[in-house]
């Protein structure tokens, strides 16, 4: 957009003149940062999260969590020691929660490395402020998500047989398995994910290993940042590096869904049995990952005051990919439909009609599980569609509810397609229902709480914003900021900010007291003036303040 | 222990120097050897005052150290013991089994069987294959008994109450005091004395008892049982006379008519019964003829299920059908003539005249082939008219043959003529041998009371139960039949030998050791008694010629029975008819038309749990009803319509109250094809002192039984009864094996009119016959796959077929799969839960013309394990547990499962089962405390729950299946333990040569040879000789989803019906698919039951269609 609309400009900067500047500002990009904010304030604000003292919210929420995610383990200790019966799976539906949860955190999972990799590849700059929560979620996600894999097998200490390990038996894996594609396509997107994000991490450790005044603190970053010093070899390799695992990491962003819709695909079960599946479930699992990234980012953002960093643009872009997938995933509900209706195949379509679609309303014969299947497309299908207006984007509430209505609705999504395709397949006396035990229901909400506790550990003890990333996007990083003829990077600068910042969020909002509280500490430990008065920002073009200045992981590249 | 080494000996050196170390040693003195002997030279520090040495010292500390936790004591493995057979025992190979013939006695006459014998204990019962009647079959409840023996709540003790309270005695004691009291007996010939039993059918029992009757002539003799064919028995002695049994030959038959017979349960009928009617059933080839079988009845049966036309009528109006239809047929004139009321009884019927009028035709046109059986809850009068509606139609002789009893069983008492001496203070000794009377007995008797009113109840009992807590001076425990000796005669009066097969586990006495010891003989476990009776049965001269007496009851023993020592047949004629059973003493009395006000109960025995005697048996209780499909409970049977009209649906409480005030409450369950007005509720459930897998299952129906079998009211017929929703008592959780019973229009039960079949006979140009296209299966296209398929280049390649035109749906085959494959039982909760673990099960389906019909028809199917040559379960499988094997077996590795359960959910025929829980290590029942009292069992305990199997149920596993463990699948394997052994045989009959082939058809499944009916056949495909092979050739042949290409190894063949055209509604019978198109057929939808009733789809209906309900 931005070429496009040089192009149409005339070259000559008198000839500019005579636009409004603030009309151009409105077709111009909005700055990624806004409110002027500069380096130095950057890495406080994102080093101030950890630094400064525990907020009470924080621990409250610890509080909350952490006996939710210990109670999953004591449920999984349960299961293990038990049987798989403590759940409700029966012969019909021999997976019902577990691994409707394991593709739902697995699709959780997906907006992460896709915010990092593929919008990395593809120079989406403003993926920096929301690239490195978004990664730890992921990661957090595919933990809660491999737990289920892993124990839900009636054997759970046999579970290295999944392995190709060499044995005197000679027995090998069943290499025709999707699940044990599955085994092979989780494990390595989880490592490479966790390298990737650690990667990234490095140049911001290093701030934080300068940063600290705590003796163990220094320590403990000083050897995560593994002797990141900030030098230009530094520099070289990590970006060579963060090049290299963002290509890694693409293809795998796109092959552990369709591996995990593969499980299904192959299978001959009529619901499952589709060739759809694969392009079906990684928009899915964007449109749910990105879902989860705001139900994250935006009450982060609150309560950290990241307005600036997280911007308006920032929920309105991914709100964007919200409707976009969203759609996508309703079209591939209703060309699900209408193949089953085409093929002629009465088991398919009676997966269908029968199984899912036959509600009350109009049939004698409801399936017993249509509330779920109307959950599903109204949460999934219907919802997002309120973001083709832009005011609905730009409201953080309404956003926020969508995101939540999405959530559920990928839930359901699983559930749908594995318990209700199962429940009656093709020969009517095994059809059966599915009921889940208390068991089934705690332990899923025990991952919400290790997802959650797991989140707030990496809140407190890691930048939870690429700093020296979103740094690399401000108009100071970038040498052609006062380049006349920098059309692209320069615009904001020249048309947007000089004009005046648009600021969307002002800062500080009226929040709640443990947020005024919250700013105030950040006030008072930092520089008086970068936050407490939004009157005294900086003038553009002035040189930046940086109490960091002369620390290696204190500057941007460049 | 000091190890002391023991020096070798010195040679002595024939020649050279002798060198030597010390004087000592030179001398070879004492002290020298002693020291050579010691560690540690005399003196030296070694801790032998207390015993301890060096080397005892590090021994201990070595233990105490292991002990003390170092050695994690408690995470050893647990340790088990195999004892060797020190001293072989003769005729016994290791590994492998002994078969022993033996019967078990049952109600009808004794049941041949073999018992499979491994290491002294019985594993597995099938029939005895040398008998005609069985020719190796069984039925569920002979399978099962089985399990009885190794009951872990059998009774195990003697008590004797003589202090007032129930003290542990033992046998010996028991014998001293029957000693005492036999001697006391004689003074008075035993006239205060009554002995309680069962029917019995053993010569040596009758002979016994002949010979106490003669040592003490006073003695009551008193039989009770609850089933009892009595009215039959009382109107067949007044019809033809003393010394008289009539046979049904269902093979000579053309045309049957059944009158609320279910002559196909075994109970009823017998194998032999559903053996010739298969046998006239079976059509190998286009051309072969059917017989037809029309089947009047209030609730679905069996039999039913087999009919080409059936009738739904209330079972108190089948006198009316039998009135109409003598009418019709003009017999039975004088019969009618002393029915009171006969024009209003035949006015009963309005609307199904037709019905009848065509069936009368039917069996007219088949004069001699023709035969009208009717079942034994039927009053006297109705068997009567048949009969002579069957000598009218000259069936007599033909297709109802008369056999001539030996032995006339001597007159016994009724427990209500007990029930007045024992009021009368009559009676101060009283034996109750066997039975549950506490439980069984009338309800206006009061038992329970009465036998409080008797000095000396010696009770033998297989259980303490309901009749032990009524209070006795003695129980005894019963000796399993696989226990004791015995004899029997079975259904047609052939002489057969009831071997023990192990001593009694428990020291039990058996009826027979009881009657001895009151006669004077000692106990013993020696044959001796039946010998007796053998060697006047076999030769009643005594004269064994050349066959010595010892050759003789060898034989005998072997072969499990005498040959030719059936009842003979005999000519009959109908004698006095009416009149005669009149003067019985009995009037004819007949039940009043069925309201909605005054409904009739009408109470069955149950397919499983016969009269309650086999509650305890989890094989039995857990095996679904096969027309229900209902496992752990019984029920209140109610057609939808009825439902619907008193606002029930499944599950609901009512109380059936009788017209004098007993109430009996029960659960409701909606049943197809039941007469309105009409509840069926069967008996033996609902028992309150029961072992641990009875327990809480069900509803006592007995309180409505208030008069004598030989009172023709009142007795499984019920009139008059109210029915009224209970107020508050919630909804009753039922266990289904099925929630669904419509096929949807699916074409996976293959069913079509005879008709139909023979004008599309053969095969088209691709192979393919009008069967195999059915349904969707017309077209499949093509069908390409990736992967390669399995390697089937076995010597053999395994095959079954089901012949569904034969298959009744007895649940046999389920029976024996449990008991050879060492199947868990799971649990009431467990099965509602839907995971039960049959490897084999009868899916039952109905299918009606729309919802508003009432008659549907019932198809039975029995699915297992389809060994598809392309399975979808294998290639799922992440870890290769699951694989084929070159002779096409579907083969499950237990020991590489980790139970990922994708092999299930890509099973189209859902024939996986998953251990959920330990089944076999832990107790399947209720929690007794904790916040899921009751509700969840001891399975949700885990580790804090009871571990172990009882020792004693140990027993009973085959030794050549194993017993799986928590969280792996298992399935059928086609028997692979009987392949095996089958292939180990040609291998070592082969020696050299290259013939290491199977013998064709030289064994069987489990699943084929208890099958009655022979509709299950498996053999070697790749032998075109061989029995399946012939089979799947018919154009009935079929395989289920066939459009999946997964090419299963288990066919079907066709369902036929063999509908009069001239029948209303023939045009619709056996078309289930034929008139269905896929996606169309909704008439199931209305038949859907569910675990949680009400979930689902309600239950339409309009006034019923072809049912007598005035």
């Amino acid at each position: 957009m931005a070429d496009a609309s040089t192009a149409t400009l005339p070259a000559d900067p008198a000839a500019l003149a005579q636009f409004d500047p603030v009309d151009i500002a409105q077709v111009t990009r909005p700055p990624l940062v806004t409110s002027g904010r500069n380096m130095a304030w950057i890495t406080n604000r994102v080093c101030g999260i950890v630094e400064n003292k525990t907020p009470l919210w924080w621990w409250i929420g610890f509080f909350i969590t952490a006996p939710i995610a210990a109670m999953t383990f004591v449920l999984l200790g349960y299961l293990i020691f038990t049987g798989i019966g403590v759940w409700g799976e029966n012969v019909p539906v021999a997976w019902a929660w577990d691994i409707t949860n394991f593709v739902f955190w697995i699709g959780i999972g997906h907006a992460g490395t896709l915010i990092s990799a593929i919008l990395f590849l593809t120079r989406q700059r403003w993926r920096t402020s929301i690239n490195r929560a978004a990664e730890a979620m992921t990661l957090f996600a595919v933990i809660c998500a491999g737990l289920y894999p892993a124990l839900h097998i009636g054997r759970q200490w046999m579970a290295w047989m999944l392995a190709p390990v060499p044995n005197q038996y000679a027995i090998w894996p069943n290499f025709k398995s999707p699940l044990l594609w599955d085994v092979f396509a989780v494990s390595t997107y989880f490592t490479v994910s966790v390298l990737f994000w650690f990667t990234g991490l490095i140049p911001d450790l290093a701030t934080l290993r300068d940063r600290a005044r705590g003796k163990y603190s220094k320590y403990v970053y000083g050897v995560l940042a593994l002797g990141w010093r900030g030098s230009n070899r530094n520099w070289r390799h990590y970006e060579m590096a963060y090049l290299l695992l963002a290509a890694l990491s693409t293809p795998l962003v796109l092959s552990v869904h369709t591996i995990v819709s593969f499980d299904f695909a192959t299978s001959v079960v009529p619901g499952w049995h589709t060739t759809i599946f694969p392009p079906y479930f990684v928009a899915g699992a964007i449109f749910g990952g990105f879902a989860m990234v705001l139900t994250l980012m935006l009450p982060a953002r609150y309560l950290f005051g990241l307005h600036d960093m997280i911007t308006a643009k920032h929920v309105d872009v991914m709100a964007k990919i919200i409707l976009l997938t969203g759609s996508i995933v309703g079209y591939a509900y209703i060309m699900e439909l209408f193949v089953a209706w085409y093929s002629g195949n009465p088991y398919e379509w009676s997966a269908f009609l029968r199984n899912r679609i036959a509600m009350p309303l109009f049939s004698d014969h409801p399936a017993p599980y249509w509330w779920a299947y109307y959950c599903m497309m109204s949460c999934n299908v219907l919802s997002p569609q309120i973001f083709w207006f832009k005011w609905a984007r730009r409201n953080v509430y309404v956003v926020f509810v969508i995101c939540m209505f999405v959530n559920a609705g990928m839930w359901f999504e699983r559930f749908v397609i594995i318990v209700t395709s199962i429940h009656r397949d093709f020969i009517p006396s095994s059809w059966g229902m599915f009921h889940p035990t208390w068991v089934d229901v705690c332990t899923f909400i025990g991952t919400h709480g290790l997802f959650l506790c797991l989140f707030l550990l990496f809140v407190r003890f890691l930048p939870m914003i690429a700093i020296a990333e979103v740094k690399g996007v401000l108009d100071s990083a970038d040498p052609h900021a006062h380049d006349e003829h920098g059309h692209d990077r320069g615009h904001s600068r020249k048309f947007g900010y000089a004009a005046g910042p648009q600021r969307e969020e002002p800062l500080p909002l009226v929040g709640s007291g443990v947020r005024r509280a919250y700013l105030k500490e950040v006030t008072e430990h930092n520089v008086a003036d970068h936050v407490s008065d939004p009157a005294k920002h900086q003038a553009p073009g002035d040189p930046n303040k940086d109490e960091d200045t002369g620390k290696p992981g204190g500057h941007a590249k460049g | 222990m000091k190890r002391v080494f023991q020096h070798p000996p010195e040679q002595p050196t024939p020649t050279g120097r002798k060198y030597w170390r010390s004087l000592g040693e030179l001398r070879d003195t004492p002290e020298f050897r002693e020291f050579l002997g010691r560690e540690f030279p005399a003196g030296a520090a070694e801790m032998e005052g207390d015993g301890l040495s060096r080397r005892n010292f590090m021994q201990l500390m070595g233990a105490s150290l292991a002990l003390a936790g170092f050695g994690l004591s408690g995470c050893r493995r647990p340790e088990s013991y195999l004892v060797p057979f020190a001293k072989s025992v003769e005729w016994l190979i290791p590994g492998k089994p002994l078969f022993y013939a033996t019967a078990m006695p049952r109600r009808r006459g004794a049941m041949p069987l073999i018992a499979e014998c491994n290491d002294g204990r019985p594993t597995k019962l099938e029939g005895n294959p040398l008998h005609p009647a069985s020719n190796g079959a069984t039925d569920p409840i002979a399978q099962c008994s089985l399990l009885d023996l190794y009951d872990p709540d059998r009774a195990r003790r003697f008590l004797d109450g003589g202090s007032g309270k129930l003290e542990e005695s033992d046998g010996a004691k028991f014998a001293e005091w029957l000693k005492t009291l036999r001697e006391s007996l004689g003074a008075n010939g035993g006239v205060d004395t009554a002995i309680l039993m069962e029917q019995t059918h053993s010569p040596t029992l009758a002979r016994i008892r002949a010979e106490l009757a003669q040592a003490f002539p006073a003695l009551q003799w008193v039989i009770y049982d609850p089933l009892r064919p009595f009215n039959e028995a009382e109107a067949m002695q007044a019809a033809f006379g003393d010394g008289v049994m009539l046979k049904p030959r269902f093979d000579k038959a053309d045309v049957i008519l059944a009158l609320d017979s279910d002559f196909l349960n075994v109970e009823e009928g017998g194998l032999t019964a559903s053996r010739d009617f298969s046998n006239r059933r079976r059509v190998a080839k286009a051309g072969d003829a059917m017989s037809r079988l029309y089947v009047v009845e209030n609730r679905f049966t069996l039999t039913g299920g087999m009919a080409d036309h059936r009738l739904r009528c209330a079972a108190g109006q089948i006198a009316a059908v039998a009135v109409a239809l003598a009418r019709k047929l003009g017999a039975a004139g004088d019969i009618l003539g002393a029915i009171p009321g006969v024009d209003e009884l035949a006015g009963r019927v309005s609307g199904q005249e037709k019905w009848i009028a065509e069936a009368a035709n039917d069996l007219t046109r088949a004069r001699g082939k023709g035969l009208v059986v009717v079942g034994p809850r039927q009053p006297g009068i109705v068997h009567l008219l048949a009969w002579a509606i069957n000598s009218t139609l000259g069936n007599l002789g033909n297709t109802l043959v008369g056999l001539t009893l030996p032995e006339r069983t001597p007159e016994s008492k009724s427990i209500s003529l007990l029930a007045e001496a024992i009021n009368a203070n009559k009676v101060k000794n009283l034996f109750i041998l066997g039975g549950n009377p506490a439980y069984n007995a009338l309800a206006h008797l009061n038992w329970p009371a009465l036998q409080k009113k008797v000095a000396n109840v010696v009770r033998l009992g297989y259980y303490e139960d309901e009749t032990t807590a009524a209070g006795v001076r003695w129980q005894v425990p019963m000796a399993h039949y696989l226990e004791s000796w015995g004899d029997a005669r079975g259904e047609d009066g052939t002489y057969m030998a009831i071997q023990p097969m192990i001593l009694p586990l428990f020291g039990g006495w058996s009826e027979l050791d009881l009657l001895a010891g009151l006669l004077g003989h000692e106990k013993n476990d020696k044959p001796d008694l039946v010998r007796d009776t053998f060697k006047t049965l076999a030769k009643p001269a005594g004269d064994f010629g050349s066959e010595t007496f010892e050759g003789a009851w060898n034989e005998f023993l072997r072969n499990g029975f005498l040959a030719d020592s059936g009842y003979a047949e005999r000519a009959i004629t109908l004698g006095g008819g009416a009149g005669a059973y009149v003067t019985k003493g009995a009037p004819i009395q007949l039940h009043p038309a069925p309201t909605p006000d005054a409904l009739e109960v009408v109470l069955a025995g149950d397919y499983k749990v016969d009269d309650g005697r086999y509650l305890n048996n989890g094989w039995l209780q857990e095996m679904p009803d096969p027309v229900t499909r209902l496992s752990w409970d019984n029920a209140a049977l109610i057609s939808p319509a009825m439902g619907k009209r008193y606002g029930l649906d499944v599950g609901d409480i009512v109380d059936l109250t009788a017209e004098n005030g007993t109430r009996v409450r029960a659960a409701v369950w909606l049943a197809p094809g039941h007469a309105d007005n009409s509840v069926t509720l069967s008996l033996g459930y609902g028992r309150k002192i029961v072992g641990r897998v009875g327990g809480e299952s069900g509803f006592n129906a007995y309180p409505l039984r208030t008069a004598e079998p030989n009172q023709l009211d009142q007795t499984y017929i019920v009139s008059r009864v109210k029915l009224a929703k209970a107020a508050g008592a919630g909804r009753y959780l039922f266990a289904t094996m099925q929630e669904h019973q419509s096929m949807e229009g699916r074409n996976i039960v293959r069913e079509l009119p005879k008709e139909i079949y023979e004008k599309n006979t053969g095969f088209d140009e691709h192979g393919r016959s009008f069967v195999a296209k059915m349904g969707m299966d017309e077209h499949i296209p093509a069908n390409i796959g990736i992967y390669q398929p399995a390697r089937l280049d076995g010597m053999h390649q395994w095959g079954m077929a089901i012949d569904l035109n034969t298959c009744t749906g007895c649940n046999a085959c389920v029976a024996a799969c449990q008991s050879e494959n060492n199947i868990p039982i799971v649990g009431k909760a467990q099965v509602v839960k839907g995971r039960i673990m049959h490897w084999m099960r009868i899916d039952r389906y109905y299918s009606t013309l729309n919802e508003q019909d009432e008659d549907p028809q019932a198809l039975h199917q029995p699915m297992l394990c389809q060994h598809c040559e392309n399975a979808p379960c294998e290639t799922v499988c992440p870890v290769n547990a699951t694989v084929h094997s070159e002779e096409g077996l579907n083969l499950q590795a237990y020991n590489r499962c980790i139970g990922t359960r994708y092999c299930s959910n890509n099973c189209p025929y859902k024939v996986r089962r998953f251990n959920f829980f330990n089944y076999n290590e832990r107790s399947i029942q209720p929690q007794e405390s904790g916040p899921f009292k009751g509700e969840t069992s001891k399975l949700y305990l885990g580790p804090l729950g009871p571990k172990g199997m009882p020792e004693i149920e140990k027993l009973q596993k085959n030794p050549n299946v194993t017993v799986r463990m928590r969280g792996v699948m298992e399935k059928c394997t086609f028997c692979i333990q009987r392949i095996e052994e089958a292939k180990i045989g040609a291998l070592r009959t082969a020696r050299d040569s290259d013939n290491k082939k199977v013998p064709r058809d030289s064994f069987k499944t489990a699943c084929q040879q208890v099958c009655p009916t022979e509709a299950i056949v498996f053999g070697d495909l790749t032998d075109p000789e061989s029995k399946v092979s012939k089979v799947k050739e018919q154009d009935r042949d079929y395989k289920v989803l066939e459009y999946l290409n997964v090419r299963p190894r288990v066919s079907y063949q066709a369902r036929l019906r063999n509908p009069n055209p001239a029948m209303p509604g023939a045009e619709h019978v056996g078309k289930s698919i034929i008139d269905n198109p896929p996606e169309v057929q909704s008439g199931g939808h209305n038949l859907h039951q569910g675990y949680f009733p009400g979930a689902h789809g309600e239950n339409t209906g309009s006034p019923a269609r072809g049912a007598i309900n005035k």
